[in-house]
């Protein structure tokens, strides 16, 4: 199996989680890693954790990209950056794809600058999975949501192709075989949420081969309706930060009430396991990563506050993702899709 | 090293030379009972034995292969059996006589390995003529890196006797081999006898645990790694390692990828001086085991010169000495003797 290039010094617990996330996946899997990044650093890391050595490789880089570096500034000034360098892995053929925790607009830029627009693909788009009810047993209980934040506004014909990149990848990662795709929208009417946002719901549903449900709304974002989301950059960040904030509140509001008074805590002792399952759905940190798609290679970018379980899924997607020929699909559903194929730039 | 110096290669059995099973008590009572053709050599190991005897014999060395097992010897048969299927040769075995034990009423001592394997290693190097030089190999299941470092410290005088009986009585050492262990190590003659010791990283602990037993001690992951620390010590040749290599491609599915990656780990690790490490990789690449290495740059070829000059000019770092007081765990007086 062809290698994955991990940005080891990305994230707010780089290196250490990403070094020790790496570890564990060479203890289970076959999955060959490649860690990038000051090299003495991770290997001092690494002696200190259970490992397989015949699964990794150490490729050194210099320098840091910091998570609130300014990302074009970064990109431009620091060429031996880990995050660099393992796009520069994948551009040249060492890695099959990548993952980062890192500062996400330098991975996007890093992919325009090292990687090719699939052909037809106006804009990237960053993807994020989040935890949702399920319909029926065997549903995957994670649903992807994109763009969130590698565009700021888009044209309905962007949206249409995040529709159609994210129902491709969500057949092949999640094994759906028509993912239900929905527009992010602030009622169920086509013609609401103005004039672009109609104009996309009428080319989301003229598309033979999508699985198009419909706009949805806020409230349903969790109700298991749609397996992927399509909105604009600006409101998916939002939305995705608004829904990691509400979980990690009930969070903290059902630990702190269960310490009030003893008639609390022995409710709560009865109810730990769905205060666990809670704690785990709030754990956003821990559901790997989510594809930037649209490029001709493949980017995993995980959570910046990712933990070494959460790198360890990354891992795992990615590979997941490479031997199923995710970027293949993607590219075979953009063609497929007869979206206007004129090249524009790509803009954040 | 003197190059006619007799070389001894000392095996552990069980999670060493043999892919033993023994994590449940089901699977410990299975052992006795297993056929030669049931039991399974870890990777490359056969390949690297016969290939230092090779290796020795090509050269004109003086060559002992032994083996040291804790296992009981009603097994004796059927790993003799074992390894002569495998092909090894070797010049003895020894193993833990746990009936003795069990008359004596000494349960604790079954599973007791350090006083045993001690004083039969203190015992097999009082046979040995002055300059053997040894190699250890060992696992990371029980004690083989407390008992080999101890051994080769008591080899070369760095644990006196009266240190060593202190240590063996704070990991209460059944008493007989305290006496023994104690009477072999003033008998012998101080000599720097043991090059390195090996320890197979089987379950797998992580390298910096081990770190306190220093760079004498060599944890390794799997036998290239092994095999590639021999060939830098120069006493397996190329055509050895290329062995190790080859089993490990063709027995065990092992792929170029994950040689490749285990060799850059034991140079990592300091283990494997970066020259060794350079003409080992072109040799596999030259057997056709590993993809030929890209012909070096000019940058590389100076790195190359560079740190093959520093390896050549700088002095060999004193071995530090093992604080194997707060290793055994226990406050343990310094002056503490038998009486």
């Amino acid at each position: 199996m062809p290698a994955i290039a991990v940005d080891a010094m990305g994230g707010q617990h780089a290196p250490e989680a990403v070094v020790q996330g790496v570890a564990d996946v060479s203890l289970h899997t076959g999955i060959e890693c490649v860690l990038v990044g000051d090299s003495a650093r991770i290997q001092q890391i690494l002696e200190g954790v259970a490992y397989n050595p015949e699964h990794i490789d150490i490729v050194h880089a210099g320098e840091v990209i910091g998570l609130e570096e300014d990302a074009s500034e970064a990109i431009r000034h620091k060429r031996d950056a880990s995050l660099l360098a393992a796009i520069r892995s994948v551009a040249r053929g060492r890695c099959a794809a990548m993952v980062t925790a890192g500062n996400a607009g330098a991975a996007i830029l890093g992919g325009l600058s090292e990687f090719a627009l699939l052909p037809g693909v106006h804009k990237v788009g960053m993807s994020s999975v989040y935890p949702r009810n399920v319909d029926h047993p065997g549903q995957d209980p994670l649903a992807l949501a994109l763009d969130v934040g590698a565009t700021v506004r888009c044209d309905p014909i962007d949206l249409v192709q995040f529709g159609v990149m994210g129902a491709a990848y969500a057949r092949v990662i999640s094994k759906v075989e028509a993912p239900r795709v929905a527009l992010l929208n602030m009622g169920h009417d086509a013609g609401q949420g103005g004039a672009e946002l109609a104009a996309a719901h009428r080319q989301l549903a003229a598309l033979a081969g999508l699985n198009f449900v419909g706009n949805i709304e806020g409230n349903e974002l969790t109700s298991g309706k749609a397996d992927v989301v399509v909105c604009e950059g600006l409101l998916g960040n939002i939305v995705l930060r608004l829904l990691e904030s509400v979980a990690n509140m009930a969070v903290d509001l059902t630990v702190s009430t269960a310490q009030r008074n003893w008639r609390w805590r022995a409710g709560m002792a009865i109810m730990s396991s769905g205060a666990d399952r809670l704690r785990a759905l709030a754990d956003y940190a821990s559901y790997g990563g989510a594809p930037i798609l649209g490029f001709d290679q493949l980017i995993i970018k995980a959570h910046r506050r990712s933990n070494a379980q959460s790198i360890a899924n990354a891992v795992k997607v990615a590979a997941k993702a490479v031997r199923d020929g995710a970027v293949r699909e993607v590219a075979a559903a953009i063609a497929g899709s007869g979206t206007p194929v004129e090249k524009k730039k790509n803009h954040r | 090293m003197a190059t006619d110096a007799r070389l001894v290669f000392r095996w552990d059995l069980d999670k060493t030379y043999l892919q033993s099973e023994f994590e449940t008590l089901r699977e410990m009572m299975r052992i006795p009972f297993e056929k030669a053709e049931d039991k399974v050599a870890a990777p490359g190991v056969a390949a690297l034995i016969r290939g230092l005897r090779e290796s020795a014999l090509s050269r004109g060395r003086s060559l002992r292969v032994y083996f040291i097992s804790a296992s009981p010897p009603q097994i004796g048969r059927a790993i003799r059996r074992k390894l002569e299927l495998d092909g090894i040769v070797y010049d003895g075995i020894v193993f833990k006589d746990q009936l003795h034990r069990l008359m004596r009423g000494k349960f604790r001592h079954l599973r007791e390995h350090v006083g045993y394997k001690l004083t039969e290693l203190l015992k097999a190097r009082s046979t040995e003529p002055p300059g053997t030089a040894e190699y250890l190999f060992g696992d990371d299941w029980e004690s083989d890196p407390l008992i080999y470092s101890l051994y080769a410290d008591v080899v070369t005088r760095r644990v006196d006797p009266v240190e060593l009986e202190a240590l063996l009585r704070a990991i209460r050492v059944d008493p007989p081999l305290i006496a023994q262990a104690r009477a072999l190590a003033a008998a012998l003659e101080p000599d720097d006898g043991v090059r390195r010791i090996f320890i197979n990283l089987e379950r797998p602990t992580p390298p910096a645990q081990l770190r306190g037993y220093g760079p004498r001690l060599v944890p390794t992951f799997n036998y290239l790694q092994t095999a590639a620390c021999l060939y830098d010590d120069d006493v397996l040749s190329a055509a050895g390692a290329v062995q190790v290599a080859r089993s490990l491609l063709e027995d065990s599915a092992y792929s170029p990828e994950r040689l490749m990656n285990s060799l850059a780990d034991i140079a990592r690790r300091g283990h494997l001086r970066p020259a060794a490490a350079t003409t080992l990789r072109e040799a596999l690449g030259a057997a056709g085991v590993l993809p030929a290495p890209a012909p070096p740059t000019l940058p590389e070829r100076w790195r190359r010169w560079r740190s093959r000059r520093r390896e050549a000019v700088g002095a060999i770092a004193p071995l530090p000495g093992i604080d194997y007081r707060t290793m055994v765990g226990l406050e343990i007086p310094a002056d503490a003797t038998t009486e």
